[in-house]
């Protein structure tokens, strides 16, 4: 894997914590997540289902408000400053969000327009992005008739038009066939590869052993294990002698206490 | 370009790229004013009835179709759409100022009424209907009716924030969509039955078609035009600072 300078903090959390009251008891989703994500890498957030995956990138990302504990992006602080917050990132979540009614082109050239480009730019910045997603050739189609592979390309794409100090994907890979799956890796590699650093949740364990240099894991809204792919493997296998050599997928379920039958449908392997 | 005007013109695009919405927005209204006249037409002949100024009873019906049409608005189903598919996430997530994306939906809903409103007067023409007030009052009853469609609008779009749910704006139209006829939609408020009238007088709706009315039926009568502007202008800020508090909120 390409490895890049690592510098200062690119995302850092004291606290973080989300409450939801609503009608019934308040519900718990993050319980005071600590995280520091170095400049220029790749970063894993792995969990369960409901683990808090999710609510923290909302958080990150200005999504959703911080019930108590504090965020900063690119050493801007998300709750004071959400708007210079919002120029350092890029954001695309677990759903591909696009408009379903415009063109790749359309929905790239309007998003360059909304972060201060002019129209011109706009147009330029577009045709690089649709060239580095290899989407050149459906640019002029709408959204809709695009393949899941396709609008996942172009949501990064859409999330990067602002050159970003930092991308937070929100489960990238998530339903997409092996080759799609594939082709992602090598864009994150790339767009990671010009300086940007990554801030991956992702539910495939092999995903976050090939991509990320560092990973945290988050189970009932806290940090339980956090360092290098090697470095958890390692603490696992001196913590159990003697056995086969840890995977990540042990690593995953010796910190959120499952089994693998219970971990069934919840985090998976990928043969890609 | 602002970010509203970028948000109004995609928004227009979507519109557009949906001619079905757009085709039943004119045919509904269009319907009822071909219906209602054919009912009534006869019961009220321009030579004998005085509230119709020599113009055929489709003068008189001419105002409603043109509520009915700027209230058949796409925009709070086309919003609750991108909650759901969460590309109004993707955009809150973008350093723009919040106001403006609600506005953006809304400056399309005006441009799209402005659209409307003249074709369904131009197609009016030929059929006997004219615009008393000349020119002038031909842009102010445009005007009016597409101003009513921003309004009407704004409030779905209200909903739509708050519930995030395609069946609640539904639901909140039929809430609204009475007090298009809670009005002196077939008859002058003064020929009304007594509870109805009341009801009429009570209704914000009733000064807006009795403005337009004016327009197509007298010459420049501001004392009933102005009314008309004063209910979209009070409405409109109340729908404005609701959107605008909504959007701020919105978590």
């Amino acid at each position: 894997m390409e490895m890049n300078e690592i510098g200062g903090p690119a995302v850092r959390a004291e606290g973080l914590v989300k409450h939801y009251n609503g009608r019934g008891p308040t519900v718990e989703a993050v319980r005071g997540v600590d995280l520091d994500v170095h400049t220029g890498g790749i970063f894993g957030f792995l969990g369960p289902n409901g683990a808090g995956k999710s609510t923290t990138v909302r958080m990150l990302t200005t999504l959703l408000s911080i019930t108590s504990g504090r965020a900063e992006v690119g050493g801007v602080d998300v709750g004071r400053d959400p708007d210079e917050a919002r120029r350092r990132i890029g954001v695309a979540l677990q759903e591909a969000g696009l408009d379903p009614r415009q063109t790749g082109r359309e929905l790239l050239v309007m998003h360059g327009q909304l972060f201060g480009l002019s129209a011109a730019q706009a147009r330029e910045r577009a045709q690089e992005l649709l060239a580095l997603v290899e989407l050149e050739d459906a640019a002029d189609r709408v959204i809709k008739g695009y393949s899941g592979g396709m609008q996942r390309r172009l949501d990064l794409a859409a999330a990067l038009v602002h050159e970003p100090d930092v991308l937070f994907l929100d489960e990238p890979t998530t339903g997409l066939d092996p080759a799609s799956r594939l082709t992602v890796w090598e864009e994150l590699r790339r767009i990671n590869g010009h300086g940007t650093t990554i801030f991956l949740t992702t539910q495939y364990l092999e995903e976050a052993d090939q991509l990320c240099e560092r990973l945290a894991i988050i189970d009932g809204g806290i940090i339980v294990r956090e360092g290098t792919p090697d470095q958890l493997k390692a603490d696992l296998r001196e913590r159990r002698p003697g056995g086969e050599e840890p995977t990540l997928d042990d690593v995953f379920l010796d910190a959120t206490g499952r089994t693998r039958d219970r971990a069934a449908g919840e985090v998976q392997e990928v043969a890609a | 370009m602002s970010a509203t005007m970028v948000l109004g013109k995609r928004a227009l695009r979507e519109a557009i790229r949906q001619p079905d919405a757009l085709f039943m927005t004119m045919f509904i209204p269009i319907f009822f004013l071909v219906v209602n006249t054919g009912q009534a037409a006869e019961i009220f002949p321009s030579e004998s009835t005085e509230f119709l100024e020599g113009q055929g009873y489709g003068a008189f019906q001419l105002p409603i179709t043109l509520l009915l049409a700027a209230s058949f608005g796409m925009a709070a189903l086309f919003l609750v759409e991108e909650i759901e598919g969460g590309y109004f996430d993707k955009l809150r997530a973008i350093p723009i100022p919040r106001y403006a994306m609600v506005l953006g939906r809304l400056v399309a809903e005006g441009a799209k009424g402005v659209v409307l409103s003249t074709v369904i007067v131009l197609i009016a023409l030929p059929f006997g209907i004219s615009i008393a007030s000349g020119p002038l009052g031909f842009i102010l009853l445009i005007g009016l009716s597409a101003l009513w469609g921003v309004v009407y609008a704004g409030f779905m779009q209200c909903i739509a924030l708050k519930t995030r749910s395609a069946a609640a704006v539904n639901s909140g139209g039929l809430i609204f969509f009475p007090l298009l006829f809670l009005t002196p939609n077939f008859v002058p408020r003064d020929l009304l039955t007594e509870p109805m009238e009341i009801a009429a007088t009570l209704n914000p709706v009733t000064y807006l078609m009795e403005a337009m009315r004016s327009l197509i039926l007298d010459d420049l009568d501001w004392e009933k035009i102005l009314p008309g502007f004063g209910v979209v202008a009070a409405l409109g800020a109340v729908m404005l600072v609701l959107n605008v508090r909504m959007i701020k909120r919105y978590d």
